[in-house]
């Protein structure tokens, strides 16, 4: 009874915005910035794709203002973490709280409303065999990241710089121009992911409305190992479990119990995926690294 | 090199947080005062609010609700918005320093303020609205709604109008004070078609006030089933389970004021919340010398309601417009609650 196209339809809904958001912290991953402010991000790519749709009357423009957009407040953790070498963690918590702040200020002077902004003429994301535009996107861009990270030179170039800054330096390989675009990218990426939350899922803004999917997302990249296809199937583990999650309460089981289920799989991926691990490398990862390191071959081509 | 980059970072950081720290005293000290002057009777009220006013319906009715009781006792009236918890603090002290006969306060986020303030300024009188503190005090009087009553009203309407024999419900949380905007919702429906199915789904998870697309999704598995009305009591999320209704043909219901506008065609009707009645008669009865008390206002008092049922019904933009036989029915059973014939069980009380 569970497994109807409505649930289908209702964990790749919830899947979409996760994906892309966790894509692009899997490029910062690769390129050894430490991404946590994909909530942030994706917070401002939902206000200011909501912001221009009604502005313009174009979800499309939507869309693009918000890719832009939170490609530019990117820049916080590129000029943050690569230029002035600041701590990735914190200068990530500080944009998920600006955004936060920021965007329910915005709502406040822009539409003079607070908490929610709806509006029956708002446009959103047409759908396409039921799905919006941006979905079919995020499962292309798990392709393109994943060709791009293992078969493109660029891909190569890197995941050296994430793995051996120096070494790819000496080599003639910019780690900060690197890092810069990985970073960049993400804030593109987390600006589809907005958009997609607030003109595809649903057709409106409102006050923190990502709710924790950037975190999410943040969640994916490690389980994922920031490998597009890991990503993927750790994103795809969270949309069943919440979607799942909802089919049990009809079943009666208690909201507190069906809460817990993203979770609960969560810690059962990780201790299933470390345990793998562990048995395949008996070595530290600390030796891992320094073999890598010191192996150029990664780096040049 | 590397040490002067994290001195600039650190410097940075700090002009932020200044920054930051400086527009939010400055929002704090946004307050506004709105005088209604008119009378010569002296007496005086002050009304505290969470938030800003703005189009905040609730919180329009607060301030009818004052404006009135200042008309009727030939008094005054003030209005202090606030923007968050510092300027919430700052407009209470405010209003405590004026000493006006009533301060009325909105909201839960009052509660430890007031009773602080309560302690401190025995002599000054406080209303609660929509909320108490713990503690009882001699100059603190409340006034809380029995939404359970207008939920089960709504209920009845969804049962009356149901095609499918099923109307299910988003709620925010599984607790029993939430819980009063679905059971009596499952309960009133069965009251007027005894087979009726019922299910409640709730939004949970890590902001469930503020996730419209959890909410959405949650009304989905509703509709998918076949229940073709759905009470909508999701904060935020309410927008979410109209998107998902109107796709799908269904209907729903809305809480606390008129929400018919955001989805015309779909929202049938709302349990409303009339605070400037709450406010009206909780200052008339503090004047009348009935204070520290704790009154509650349902459909008998006027406090709870449907849009349905009150006048303007027709340019509500709600569907129960167009479904004059059901009001009549609707009508019958309020009129059976307030004389008392019929009792909605509260899921708060048990």
């Amino acid at each position: 009874m569970f497994l109807d196209s409505d649930l289908l339809m209702s964990v790749l809904r919830a899947l979409t915005p996760i994906l892309l958001a966790a894509l692009g912290g899997a490029l910062c991953e690769r390129a050894g910035v430490f991404n946590i402010g994909l909530e942030g991000l994706m917070l401002m790519g939902c206000f200011t794709a909501v912001t221009t749709s009604w502005f313009t009357g174009s979800p499309w423009l939507g869309v693009l203002a918000a890719a832009a957009s939170s490609a530019a407040y990117s820049l916080i953790l590129a000029v943050g973490a690569v230029t002035l070498r600041g701590d990735a963690v914190v200068l990530g918590v500080a944009m998920n709280l600006l955004a936060a702040g920021l965007t329910s200020f915005l709502l406040r002077t822009v539409f003079g409303v607070q908490g929610t902004f709806d509006d029956p003429s708002l446009a959103g994301l047409p759908l396409v065999g039921g799905f919006s535009p941006l979905t079919y996107l995020a499962w292309a861009a798990v392709v393109v990241t994943a060709v791009l990270l293992s078969r493109h030179v660029w891909g190569l170039r890197l995941r050296g710089v994430g793995e051996a800054p120096d070494a790819a330096a000496t080599l003639g390989v910019s780690p900060a121009r690197h890092k810069y675009a990985a970073v960049l990218l993400s804030g593109v990426l987390c600006g589809l992911a907005g958009a997609q939350l607030a003109l595809g899922n649903v057709t409106l803004f409102s006050e923190n409305m990502t709710a924790g999917r950037g975190w999410i997302a943040v969640v994916a990249v490690m389980l994922g190992r920031a490998m597009p296809l890991g990503v993927l199937l750790a994103a795809l583990l969270f949309g069943i479990a919440e979607a799942v999650g909802f089919r049990l309460q009809g079943l009666g089981l208690p909201q507190q119990a069906t809460d817990a289920a993203p979770y609960v799989v969560t810690l059962g991926a990780l201790f299933l995926t470390t345990a793998r691990r562990r048995g395949r490398t008996p070595r530290t990862t600390g030796s891992t690294r320094s073999t890598r390191s010191t192996d150029p071959s990664g780096v040049a081509t | 090199m590397h040490r002067r980059h994290r001195r600039t970072l650190q410097l940075t950081a700090l002009a932020a947080g200044t920054v930051l720290l400086a527009t939010a005293c400055n929002a704090a000290a946004k307050k506004d005062a709105t005088t209604t002057s008119a009378g010569s009777s002296g007496k005086s009220f002050t009304l505290v609010t969470p938030d800003s006013v703005g189009e905040n319906e609730f919180l329009k009715l607060a301030v009818t609700g004052i404006k009135d009781a200042a008309k009727q006792h030939d008094g005054t009236s003030k209005v202090y918005e606030s923007t968050d918890t510092a300027s919430q603090q700052q407009n209470v002290q405010a209003a405590v320093d004026a000493k006006p006969d009533v301060i009325v306060l909105v909201g839960f986020e009052f509660a430890d303020i007031v009773a602080q303030q309560a302690e401190k300024n025995p002599k000054q009188q406080f209303l609660m609205v929509d909320a108490c503190t713990t503690k009882t005090y001699k100059n603190v009087s409340c006034a809380v709604f029995r939404e359970h009553e207008g939920v089960y009203l709504a209920g009845a309407e969804a049962g009356l109008l149901s095609r499918s024999g099923k109307v299910g419900a988003v709620d925010v949380l599984d607790t029993p004070q939430f819980r009063r905007y679905s059971d009596p919702f499952a309960a009133g429906a069965k009251k007027v078609a005894a087979k009726t199915e019922t299910s409640t789904r709730f939004v949970g998870g890590q902001s469930p006030f503020d996730d419209s697309a959890r909410a959405k999704e949650q009304a989905n598995t509703l509709l998918s089933k076949g229940y073709d009305q759905v009470m909508a009591a999701a904060a935020a999320g309410n927008y979410g389970v109209f998107e998902a209704a109107k796709a799908k043909g269904a209907f729903a219901y809305g809480v606390d004021v008129n929400q018919c506008p955001s989805a015309p065609g779909t929202v049938v009707d709302n349990v409303i919340k009339r605070t400037d009645v709450a406010v009206e008669k909780g200052v008339e009865s503090v004047l009348g010398g009935t204070t520290g008390t704790t009154v509650s206002y349902g459909l008998k008092e006027g406090g709870i309601s449907l849009t349905g049922l009150e006048a303007g019904v027709d340019s509500s933009k709600c569907v129960i417009a167009q479904h004059k036989d059901v009001l009549t029915k609707v009508r019958a059973l309020r009129d059976q609650i307030v004389s008392g014939e019929l009792t909605v069980d509260d899921p708060a009380a048990k």
